[in-house]
């Protein structure tokens, strides 16, 4: 009897529990507040930790937007797509997702924009859907500038090998660019495209691998930031002999460019995919919609010649003064 | 006696019953935390998020029948991930590429799953090796066969599918619930109420007996392997269709969720101990979970976390509910 006394006391106590947590998340004397979901490829790749930062550094300035930060612990494209089709069932007020799996996303984005949820995609995109408008890098061009870039580097003729991580409709569109970038030369011969997964761990071996391999490569251009993301990666690549160029700026990339593991990288606006997505949902919600569905960032093309220059600026990003 | 009944209340209540109860818990919890204060509508405890929820449990769900299965058999089958990838591979190949009817690419990739079941099997029987080790290796034949077809790109289903499917009034996304429910009631009641089923538990529980007790012990475990290899590559077709798309790098990982849906219904690693329903249930236990976190601020970070607590929690629950029963 005791004991079934104190058990209902523990299940009452649980209810009450229950019933006083929602409080704790939806405030009840506050004005509500719009609410924008942000979906990153995955949390565990770096730069979009910046884009967090950007975007509730956004939302505080213009006031009245709470930021949902939500995405998959890794590059998983079908827990992506359960993620933004629970921000749909929840009716959030927008959404602003990078995409993994544009195509795969289309379905589930259209029917959010149908069920009047605005969506905006950053980073990446999923261009065949009814999303309202897109903010990042001209993929195509920044493929093209690290194509240039290494061509220039390795003066127009030598073997180069490419890293990607092959799904994302940005990579490739990088990809296309750096290979339309290098046709531009008769004397560069593309040996290989490896296949990273999206996994700065994967890259080292394929690096380690491939220099076996192929020893006398005389470039390396990576579509995305994994050779930069982590510190040994890029040990097995003799500079002397073999040049580097990688997308992404973020650290430690500063950091093996100084040392000169890499010669070339080119940086995205991490902070404006958060800013930048937060202030394209209000203007739709306020009803100026975009009438170019691409807002194209641009990037930065950074050597060690503007490496200190960039790492100002980059201070000033982090603190919100620029 | 109070505190030996104090004792074995708490085990008692996540045995048998205990995966249901331990879902209607927290579905009820979830409702009311996430209730909302402002009058607008429960961003939970909305038909539309419960379609979602059974939507994506099932990718695990279905699998997780053959999971419980094969444990219940003393197995362990770490393919069905890759399974689930190749199926979709092969069903999006011959429909989009070979334009071959739906069905007979459906047929086929489910075929294609009943063959690493039974590659699986000839290991296990035939070649005695360890299950893990047997199914580690055909994990790795099903995703690399998966990124030979594909060279990395994908096949676009939803490309040849007429928009607004909808086999017998019901549309594609409320398909997949539907077939692991019915899938569940059947395979249940094979476990149940046929010989086949105390076969496997039998199996599992003690093989050298079952085997004197005139249990043909190489048949059961072929047909454990062959269903589970056929389950995960139905939950690959399905999601071939019902998402419209067959992709090589698909699922990844999702071997290890099916297994901890199989163990969290009830299906014992030792062997001897499995339920199918209780399978199905612990794949919606962790759909609910992954749904209600996504809606909690700062939940983010905390999803596997948590996940990972609560199958702790449960199963040594359980075990300590069987200990008490023993």
């Amino acid at each position: 009897m005791i004991a079934f006394r104190r058990h209902t006391l523990a299940l009452l106590s649980l209810i009450a529990v229950a019933n006083a947590l929602p409080g704790c998340f939806h405030p009840a004397d506050t004005p509500r507040m719009l609410r924008f979901a942000f979906i990153p490829k995955a949390l565990h790749i770096p730069v979009f930790e910046y884009a967090r930062i950007g975007a509730e550094r956004a939302a505080k300035r213009l006031g009245g937007i709470e930021i949902i930060w939500r995405g998959a612990e890794s590059t998983d494209e079908i827990r992506q797509k359960e993620i933004l089709e629970s921000f749909i069932a929840q009716h959030v007020d927008g959404i602003a997702i990078s995409c993994l799996n544009g195509d795969l996303l289309t379905d589930a984005i259209d029917r959010a924009v149908d069920a009047g949820i605005p969506v905006v995609t950053w980073d990446s995109d999923a261009p065949r859907s009814k999303r309202l408008a897109f903010y990042g890098v001209n993929d195509v061009e920044a493929g093209r500038a690290l194509g240039d870039g290494l061509a220039k580097l390795i003066s127009g003729h030598g073997r180069v090998a490419m890293i990607t991580s092959l799904g994302a409709d940005n990579l490739q569109k990088r990809l296309d660019g750096a290979k339309d970038a290098l046709k531009k030369y008769a004397d560069i011969r593309i040996v290989e495209v490896f296949d990273v997964r999206d996994d700065a761990v994967r890259v080292a071996e394929v690096i380690a691998s491939a220099a076996q391999r192929y020893p006398d490569l005389d470039g390396w251009l990576s579509v995305g930031g994994w050779p930069v993301f982590v510190r040994n990666a890029l040990d097995p690549i003799d500079p002397s002999r073999t040049k580097v160029v990688a997308f992404d700026t973020i650290p430690p990339a500063p950091d093996l460019l100084r040392a000169g593991k890499v010669q070339l990288l080119v940086g995205q606006k991490y902070f404006g995919w958060g800013e930048e997505p937060v202030r394209l949902l209000k203007r739709i919600i306020e009803g100026d919609r975009p009438h170019e569905p691409y807002q194209y960032s641009g990037m930065d093309v950074v050597t060690r010649d503007n490496l200190d220059a960039y790492l100002e600026q980059w201070k000033r990003w982090q603190q919100g003064t620029l | 006696m109070i505190a030996h009944r104090r004792r074995v209340l708490l085990p008692r209540l996540v045995s048998g019953w205990s995966a249901a109860v331990i879902l209607l818990l927290e579905f009820g919890f979830f409702t009311l935390v996430l209730a909302p204060r402002n009058g607008g509508p429960h961003t939970f405890a909305n038909l539309a998020n419960v379609a979602l929820i059974l939507k994506y449990s099932s990718i695990f769900g279905i699998g997780a029948i053959g999971a419980a299965m094969v444990i219940g058999a003393g197995g362990i089958d770490l393919a069905p991930g890759a399974v689930i990838a190749l199926a979709s591979v092969i069903t999006g190949h011959l429909f989009v590429i070979e334009n071959a009817p739906l069905w007979a690419a459906c047929v086929a990739g489910i075929t294609v799953g009943l063959a690493a079941g039974a590659v699986s099997a000839a290991l296990v029987v035939l070649a005695n090796l360890p299950p893990f080790i047997a199914t580690l290796g055909v994990m790795g034949i099903a995703r690399g066969a998966g990124f030979l077809i594909t060279e990395g790109r994908f096949y676009d289903l939803s490309s040849r599918l007429p928009s607004g499917t909808a086999p017998l009034g019901l549309s594609l996304a409320g398909w997949p619930g539907v077939i692991m429910m019915l899938l569940a009631a059947y395979f249940q009641l094979v476990m149940t109420r046929t010989a086949v089923g105390r076969h496997v538990l039998a199996t599992g529980g003690n093989e050298v007996a079952a085997r004197y007790a005139g249990v043909h012990v190489g048949r059961v475990k072929t047909f454990v392997y062959v269903t589970a290899g056929g389950l995960a590559a139905l939950s690959g077709v399905v999601l071939a269709v019902v998402q419209g798309q067959g992709k090589a790098d698909m699922a990844t990982g999702y071997e290890l969720d099916i297994i901890a849906a199989a163990v969290v219904g009830g299906a014992s690693l030792s062997g001897g101990r499995a339920s199918v329903v209780g399978a199905v249930i612990g794949s919606l236990i962790f759909g609910v979970l992954r749904n209600a976190l996504a809606q909690i601020p700062g939940g983010t970070f905390a999803d596997r976390l948590i996940l990972g607590f609560a199958v702790l929690i449960i199963v040594v629950m359980d075990r300590l509910a069987t200990r008490e029963r023993a």
